[in-house]
């Protein structure tokens, strides 16, 4: 009797611990497509390849001229097997396409889009190769039907005031949205970035202080993780 | 660089040459760059430059073509080449080596513009047996810089040397770096140790490296005893038509045939060692040169050889007067070829050669610089740490690759604290700071604000109310070159829609720079 073959849809791609609870198999499933929002997008997108850049993954960045390698290696990212597109022009989905044949991960920037039959093919070959694609920002304008929806809905910096202290860390909410299997709400919390550079799980019982001393943010009500989850239609 | 220097040279992570004041130290190589320089903290690092080195010793074999035409030139600097019928021709290995010696000195001291040639680029000849003995006999630390091994006595000659030489560059073991560290754990310190074991038990624990190695300690060439007959010869020949005057041109069509080469060897289950390189002008004139390998020759070693024989035709004093029309690839030598297991996780996968397929793709799209890679350099500008490089700029190895230079993390005063801006503008767009009433905010050269901050107003980002804001840090750097001094103050802004930017102040003029996105 031959092994049951194994559908590239079953097999995932690594995802750090902090980030694993947003996903259903614990990994970015081979072959779908992540939609990243919000005011953090970027980070959590570079975020979501860390543990795929420690494997001897090769990641891709199509369209994010700004990208940033020093704060992403600081987030934890291993830069030595990640290559940029960073001006596709009018070839993006050429370039994407040739690229889902050679990287796993591949992170679209906000201002690429696709035509249509360009993101069918793509997506075609995403599920014969085992290549995901996250963008960063809508993944309507790239023609692609995000698998995933994740999306910061808070995000708040400590350390800064109005004249003194700097940026020291960031606090995070992210938001699940998906379909099938992925449909109930997820909400995970983390530090993007803390006060190293680096993600990390946001621990209750460890609350930095000067959180609830930040004036201009004590009238939201924010991160009350215990509220029921409303979903979102 | 002089031999009084503290350097190494460093390849692939790993030192490959000292200069003698750096032996001092206990550097020895082979060792990692890390371990160099935690042994001597101010050593300076070389890069190694095959394509520099192998240009600049073009002249020494073209010198040395006068004694013998049979010339192999590995890199790094040395050649070989077989002494039979030299020798008996000049009367003896003694005479021989010396003529040798006679001839490159001549070559350096007119290279160098001296009457005396250095005593660390003097050159060293050794004659023996085998190629391991005789690069030994050359490079080992004696007085004369002639050393004749006796033929038969190689063993003896090779006991009492250390085991790291089986790790030396010009050894075929030279990645094995494993098996050296096993023998050492387990007592054997000398070559002569080695020779003692038992062949049985060699091949049994360490398998045919284990065996190599003790082949080589008792100074048997295992290349001369593998020597394979090639059932049919292996060579590629295509006339350039029309002829041309670009190396690249030449190169490119010598890629075609050194994949085809490589892939007809294989699928005999060879590889090539020695390759024959010939390139012909429509004059007549003719280069040809034999190229070794260490190991086994890849389709992109072949190319750099014959990109690196072209360059050093070029600008030698034999320079051809004719466009090149003829490139010729006949392969002298192979082995049989034992293949190589793909690696883990650090080493190179298959993966690579797939993400590296498609990379050249997309370079054959958008054009070579399309697809970049990162290489950190210092600085207290996000522009100064951020490079990217184009990936052809970075070897095509993808063991290469992935060797990016370490971040330098030496502590730059008034770089920008972690954590960074992730989204780093690549050209600073314009912006306007205004305070309550909507005067523009500026600071004096003392670092005095008048006003404070409390309206962003960005053509891309738009209005905004600031709700936090650290600054300002000055930034004064090449001060004294008028043309390329900078003078800005630094802030960072925390927006009301939870953004936050870093931007810049530089002549009463607000630039954003980056963003925490």
């Amino acid at each position: 009797m031959s092994p049951p073959a194994i559908l590239a849809q079953h097999r995932t791609l690594p995802v750090v611990d902090e980030l694993a609870g947003l996903f259903t198999d614990g990994g970015i499933r081979q072959g779908s497509t992540i939609e990243v929002t919000g005011v953090a997008a970027t980070s959590l997108a570079s975020a979501l390849t860390i543990a795929v850049s420690h494997f001897g993954g090769w990641v891709a960045t199509v369209g994010l001229p700004t990208f940033g390698p020093s704060a992403a290696s600081d987030l934890g990212i291993k830069l030595s097997r990640w290559a940029f597109v960073d001006h596709p022009g009018d070839q993006a989905g050429v370039v994407i396409h040739a690229l889902t044949a050679g990287v796993d991960l591949i992170l679209v920037g906000p201002d690429i889009k696709l035509r249509s039959d360009h993101g069918r093919k793509i997506v075609a070959r995403m599920r014969e190769r085992g290549a995901s694609v996250i963008t960063v920002g809508k993944a309507a304008p790239c023609n692609l039907r995000p698998d995933l929806r994740l999306r910061v809905t808070q995000a708040m910096w400590t350390g800064i005031e109005l004249g003194h202290g700097r940026l020291t860390s960031r606090k995070v909410e992210i938001e699940r949205l998906g379909r099938g299997a992925d449909s109930n709400l997820r909400r995970e919390l983390v530090w993007l970035p803390n006060k190293e550079g680096r993600l990390n799980a946001f621990n209750r019982k460890n609350k930095p202080v000067n959180l609830s001393q930040s004036p201009h943010r004590v009238s939201k009500r924010l991160f009350d993780i215990d509220e029921p989850v409303c979903r979102a239609s | 660089m002089t031999c009084d220097q503290l350097a190494v040279v460093v390849d692939n992570d790993r030192v490959v040459d000292i200069t003698p004041a750096a032996i001092g130290y206990g550097i020895t190589l082979g060792i990692r760059r890390r371990e160099a320089q935690k042994l001597c903290a101010d050593l300076q690092v070389v890069l190694n430059d095959e394509e520099l080195s192998v240009r600049r010793f073009s002249s020494v074999i073209e010198a040395l073509e006068s004694v013998t035409p049979r010339i192999e030139i590995t890199t790094g600097g040395r050649c070989s080449f077989p002494t039979r019928g030299p020798s008996r021709y000049f009367g003896g290995d003694q005479a021989l080596a010396q003529t040798v010696v006679e001839r490159t000195v001549r070559v350096l001291s007119a290279m160098f513009e001296t009457d005396e040639v250095p005593s660390h680029i003097y050159p060293k000849v050794g004659v023996a047996d085998s190629r391991f003995v005789a690069a030994l006999a050359a490079t080992s630390e004696t007085s004369s810089r002639i050393q004749v091994v006796v033929s038969g006595r190689s063993a003896a000659f090779l006991a009492p040397f250390p085991i790291d030489v089986l790790v030396a560059k010009e050894s075929p073991l030279s990645e094995a770096h494993d098996l050296v560290d096993v023998f050492r754990r387990l007592g054997l310190r000398t070559l002569g140790d080695i020779s003692s074991l038992p062949n049985q038990e060699l091949l049994a624990r360490f398998g045919s490296p284990g065996l190599l190695a003790k082949q080589l300690a008792q100074g048997i060439d295992s290349r001369a005893s593998l020597l394979h007959s090639i059932s049919n010869v292996v060579s590629e020949e295509s006339e350039i038509d029309p002829p041309t005057d670009h190396v690249e041109t030449a190169v490119f069509v010598a890629k075609a045939f050194a994949d085809r080469i490589c892939q007809q060897l294989a699928a005999e289950g060879l590889a090539c060692v020695r390759i024959l390189v010939e390139v012909e002008t429509e004059h007549g004139e003719i280069s040809s040169r034999l190229w070794r390998h260490e190991r086994r020759f890849t389709p992109t070693d072949i190319t750099d050889r014959v990109r690196w024989q072209l360059e050093g035709w070029w600008k030698s004093e034999m320079a051809p007067t004719g466009s090149l029309s003829l490139v010729r690839l006949v392969v002298n030598e192979t082995i049989p070829d034992s293949g190589y297991q793909l690696g883990f996780w650090g080493e190179k996968t298959a993966n690579d050669e797939r993400a590296i397929r498609s990379f050249t793709r997309i370079q054959g799209l958008l054009g070579p610089d399309s697809v970049t890679v990162v290489q950190r350099g210092g600085g207290r500008r996000l522009a100064n740490i951020e490079q990217k490089v184009p990936f052809v700029a970075v070897n095509f190895d993808p063991n290469r690759v992935v060797n990016l230079p370490e971040s330098t993390d030496a502590p730059w005063p008034g770089r920008l604290p972690v954590p960074l801006p992730i989204a780093v503008l690549t050209q600073a767009k314009k912006l306007e700071v205004v305070d309550d009433d909507g005067r523009l905010v500026r600071v004096s050269g003392r670092g005095h604000m008048e006003r404070n901050p409390a309206y962003f107003k960005s053509e891309c980002l738009g209005a905004h109310l600031i709700i936090g804001w650290g600054g300002p840090w000055f930034l004064d750097e090449r001060w004294w070159d008028s043309a390329k001094k900078i003078r800005q103050a630094r802030f960072q802004f925390l927006l009301d829609n939870d953004t936050s930017h870093l931007c810049v102040i530089e002549n009463g003029q607000w630039w954003l720079e980056a963003s925490y996105e």
